[in-house]
């Protein structure tokens, strides 16, 4: 029933950090913790396979990036959702959704006759 | 240089590939440790869990390289397309906001671009497109040199010993070309005919299309009479059938087509009909010059070794035939130029005043770019101030020219197909290439190629100027004064480029013009008003016995003669002007003979009727012409020109004097005939050719040749319009008979077309770099009047005259003209040279043309200069003074 898993997790990572990013700008290693903490351990992705994600998504058109200062005086390669980014991951959402909805109604489903 | 500000920015902060995957990689491991750290980790084992927890380091480090630096490339690739764009469009919106100029460039380049191309589509159709033969390089022309130095075609004995002793050449074949009358076909009509002998499809490297060539026995004389016929002939005259068993046609004889040459192949003459010559019987004189050779010379030879072989040959066969020979050796020249001869220099002439123009509207399209470069210099200012770079404003530039120029161009090709049409329409019949003169593919390179050289020409030399103002000066007040120096300088030049190029051009035309003038002012010798003549072609076959022809006349005649409309009617074996016919032997009573043989000299056999020499309105000199009485049985008479009696009896009376045409070859020596008539002299070929030694015999007195004769009438109307009453009366007699009406003022107006074509299309070319000229001296004059208003504001504000202003700006504008006007005439003087063959009646120096070409260009000079110049000095000093 499930998706290989690796399969599931590139598509997946994409996903998060676009939706990591649509709460705003953020650099490499805050979308790597981000995801960590709010899959845990059921995700298990090492965290290098983050950067080519991150840079196919730039090259897609989806991210922008640039070098900034932060506050505390350290340089950051800074990620910002485009304009098509936030509309890829409006797609993403809703296409997860009815998938998810659709997986559910599948699997809660009592046997009808048209099965018997 | 002066120095400009640093380029601004790029709105992304890039790093270097490999710096920027690698900081951004090391950070996080950097940040991972540390993270490890704070949660109570030592540093040792923080690190070494923070690289595990990373996965394979190298290969996310290459992985993230290509993949940046793939996209960064591609950014590259977008951004200057995109760039690209801009420009394209920003050009196309600064081109819109000024029409006049865009289309003014537009029309100079279409007309400089299509002007080209069509001569280079005529040219190429006509010089350089190699015949259509299989390895044409190799086709040859062979002709015998003679005696008086010039060529002469080869007799037959001579063919026949130079081809089966030479070694220089893989076959070599005589042909001869004539137009016959056909019968038997769908309607009786004229066809050009081609006798050649046996190895002539061998040598041209031709297969039929259907059925096949003469057989071997085929070519002998005496053989039953076969044909091949051209493609056009088939389909057109024979219906294209595939069956030609039954295709029995007659001309001369009855002959059966056996097969139809393959489309496109019309050698030597646009021909229809190929008949073995064998069939024409043999001639075995070795001074009757019946022969046009073609042959191929094997592989890796040139016309010069098949010269010498040929030489070689030829001593041997003079020694033992001498006096009955006359070559002294062989001239063998590529086949090509037999077909273009003298069609060359016009046509080099007229690509090389093509080129001449481009070059003029080129130049003018220069000096208006940098006109409006300099007007635009302030937009350029600003826009290198805000951190456009220099290439940057090259290139927009450039963009800019080049749109013009291919806008242009797509202008110039639409142009070009009608100025084609144009040339093929006045083009005369010989300068028309058979297949036209389709736009090839290196046509259009040709032309495309001058658009390149166009945009990199007037494109990037205005844009390196302006990129190089410095945007603080451009931008300061007043700065038109500063800079403009050395721009005016550039114009200066650019306006007397274009002046001196109007001038070799009008120079050119004039000297054509002039010779065209002098052409048309020469005495012919004939009236050409009001006569119409044809060809009337008997055909052997329906005319078997030539006295049966000569019935056939005298009937035509004597119907004709008092017709109503008709003043007065003759026939002749030849027309002035019908192509210059070889001297034939005479001998002059009294005179001594040649060493060549019982001869006394030579002059052109012609004959005629009654009545030919009032039809043609020729000059009657002294004596009487032709009349009724003089008949085969009356006592044989003569007329000749006045350069013949002039020769043969200097400062004595011509009439009652004797001379007899002498056949080479004829047995029987005919008797003495009586000069009655001494006529003026005619032009023979071309009306500029020399009037050479002519007479004429009665044709029922010298009937041999009566089957073919032009038949002459003067009318007392509209000659065209007499036809088709003549043509009645003509097939009266002969129903079959085929007919082509010409005037004689057709017929001298085609003889000289070609002159008349070389000289409008030239005058055409002369009067647009005229007008672009003045254009120039208009537009920079113009410009410079705006640039320096201040200046002029200030000069009339100090109580300078208004008039003496003007007359300072149209004396610099006059200057400059004449610079160009004295530069114009030294090129004119050298590259007119080059055209002396084709003028006539004039020298390449002719001071009249100078004169005509440097009036036209110093009233068009002062003309343009004049209508700025006057603004000049209305300009109100307080308004111009504020403007700036």
């Amino acid at each position: 029933m499930t998706p290989p898993p690796m399969t599931l997790l590139k598509g997946t990572l994409d996903v998060l950090i676009l939706k990591t990013l649509g709460w705003g700008p953020s650099h490499g290693y805050a979308i790597s913790r981000w995801i960590q903490q709010c899959t845990g351990e059921e995700l298990q992705v090492e965290e290098g396979a983050l950067y080519p994600a991150l840079r196919r998504l730039e090259e897609k058109g989806l991210l922008d990036s640039a070098w900034k200062t932060s506050a505390t005086g350290r340089e950051a390669k800074v990620y910002t959702l485009t304009a098509a980014g936030r509309r890829q991951l409006q797609t993403e959402l809703s296409a997860w959704s009815r998938y998810v909805s659709a997986m559910t109604r599948a699997l809660e489903a009592r046997p009808t006759g048209a099965i018997a | 240089m002066s120095r400009r500000p640093p380029d601004p920015l790029p709105l992304s902060n890039q790093k270097p590939v490999d710096e920027d995957v690698r900081l951004e990689l090391a950070q996080h491991i950097e940040l991972r440790t540390e993270e490890l750290v704070a949660r109570g980790w030592s540093p040792e084992e923080a690190r070494a869990e923070a690289v595990r927890a990373f996965g394979d380091l190298a290969a996310v480090t290459d992985e993230c390289r290509e993949i940046t630096v793939r996209a960064r490339r591609s950014r590259r690739r977008d951004e200057w397309f995109g760039a690209l764009i801009h420009d394209v469009r920003f050009a196309l919106r600064i081109l819109r906001r000024s029409p006049a100029f865009t289309c003014g460039a537009v029309l100079t380049l279409a007309l400089g671009i299509g002007a080209n191309t069509a001569i280079f589509s005529v040219v190429n159709g006509v010089l350089l497109r190699p015949l259509p033969y299989d390895h044409p390089e190799e086709l040859v022309s062979v002709y015998e040199a003679t005696e008086r130095g010039g060529y002469a075609d080869v007799t037959e004995p001579n063919f026949r010993d130079w081809r089966a002793q030479a070694h220089s050449f893989d076959g070599m074949a005589a042909y001869g070309s004539d137009v016959g009358t056909l019968l038997g076909a769908d309607i009786p009509s004229r066809v050009r005919t081609a006798a050649v002998s046996e190895d002539f499809f061998r040598v041209m490297r031709v297969q039929p299309a259907l059925g096949r060539l003469p057989a071997p026995d085929e070519h002998r004389t005496g053989a039953p009479p076969v044909a091949v016929v051209s493609y056009r002939f088939w389909r057109d005259r024979l219906g294209g059938t595939a069956e030609l068993a039954n295709r029995r046609l007659r001309t001369t004889f009855d002959f059966q087509v056996v097969g139809v040459l393959p489309p496109g192949f019309g050698f030597p003459d646009q021909s229809d009909l190929w008949f073995p010559v064998e069939l024409y019987g043999r001639n075995e004189s070795r001074t009757a010059h019946n022969f046009s050779v073609v042959a191929r010379l094997r592989p890796g030879l040139g016309p010069q070794d098949g010269k010498r072989e040929l030489d070689a040959l030829t001593a041997p066969m003079r020694e033992q035939y001498l006096p009955e020979f006359d070559a002294v050796g062989a001239s063998v020249a590529p086949l090509q130029d037999r077909t273009t001869g003298s069609l060359k220099e016009p046509l080099y002439l007229l690509l090389g005043a093509s080129s001449l123009l481009l070059i003029a509207a080129c130049t003018n399209l220069a000096s208006s770019m940098l006109v409006r470069g300099s007007a635009r210099a302030h937009e350029l200012a600003i826009r290198a101030a805000i951190g456009a770079g220099r290439g940057r404003l090259v290139r927009q530039v450039f963009t800019e020219s080049l749109l013009i120029s291919s806008l242009g161009c797509a202008a110039g090709l639409a142009v070009a197909v009608v100025v084609r049409h144009g040339l093929l329409l006045l083009a005369p019949a010989g300068m028309v290439p058979l297949e036209g003169a389709p736009f090839d593919v290196r046509v259009l390179g040709f032309s495309l190629l001058l658009t390149l050289l166009t945009a990199v020409l007037f494109g990037l030399l205005p844009a390196m100027r302006m990129s190089s103002v410095r945007p603080s000066q451009a931008m300061r007040e007043g700065t038109r004064h500063s800079g403009s120096r050395r721009s005016r300088r550039l114009w200066s030049t650019l306006v007397a480029v274009e002046v001196a190029l109007a001038v070799v051009l009008l120079c050119g035309s004039g000297l054509l013009l002039r010779s065209f003038a002098a052409i048309t002012s020469i005495d012919p010798g004939f009236h050409s008003e009001g006569v119409i003549t044809t060809l009337l072609d008997l055909p052997d076959a329906s005319y078997p016995d030539v006295l049966q022809a000569v019935a056939f006349h005298d009937r035509l005649l004597a119907e004709l003669q008092g017709a109503p409309g008709v003043l007065a009617v003759g026939i002749t074996n030849r027309l002035p002007l019908e192509g210059d016919s070889p001297s034939g032997a005479i001998q002059v009573e009294g005179k001594p003979l040649l060493a060549i043989g019982p001869v006394t000299g030579f002059a052109i056999y012609r004959t005629a009727s009654a009545g030919y020499f009032e039809a043609m309105g020729m000059r009657l000199v002294t004596g009487r012409s032709f009349t009724d009485r003089d008949r085969a049985d009356a006592a044989p008479v003569v007329i000749v020109t006045q350069s013949l009696a002039d020769r043969e009896w200097p400062g004595e009376d011509p009439l009652g004097r004797q001379l007899r045409v002498m056949g080479m070859d004829d047995a029987i020596l005919r008797p003495y005939a009586t000069v009655v008539g001494v006529v003026a002299d005619i032009p023979h070929g071309a009306i500029t050719g020399t009037r050479r030694e002519a007479y004429w015999y009665p044709y029922s007195q010298m009937p041999a040749r009566t089957r073919s004769m032009n038949l002459v009438v003067r009318t007392a109307g509209d000659p065209a319009a007499a036809a088709p009453m003549l043509a009645e009366a003509v097939h009266r007699l002969d129903p079959q008979l085929p007919l082509e009406w010409h005037t004689m003022e057709e017929r001298l107006s085609s003889s000289i077309a070609d002159r008349r074509f070389t000289m409008v299309v030239l005058a055409s070319f002369a009067l647009v770099a005229l007008l672009l000229a003045g254009l120039g001296i208009y537009g920079v004059v113009s410009y410079t009047v705006a640039q320096r208003g201040r200046e002029i504001g200030i000069r009339i504000a100090l109580g300078a005259e208004p008039s003496r202003v003007q007359r300072l700006v149209q004396g610099g504008a006059m200057a400059v003209i004449g610079i160009g006007i004295v530069a114009g005439g030294a090129g004119a003087v050298a590259g007119t040279r080059l055209m002396r063959t084709l003028l006539y009646g004039v020298e390449p120096g002719d001071p009249v043309s100078f004169a005509l070409a440097v009036g036209s260009l110093v009233a068009v000079g002062f003309l343009a200069s004049w209508v700025p110049a006057r603004r000049s000095a209305g300009i109100d000093p307080v308004r111009a003074i504020q403007a700036e």
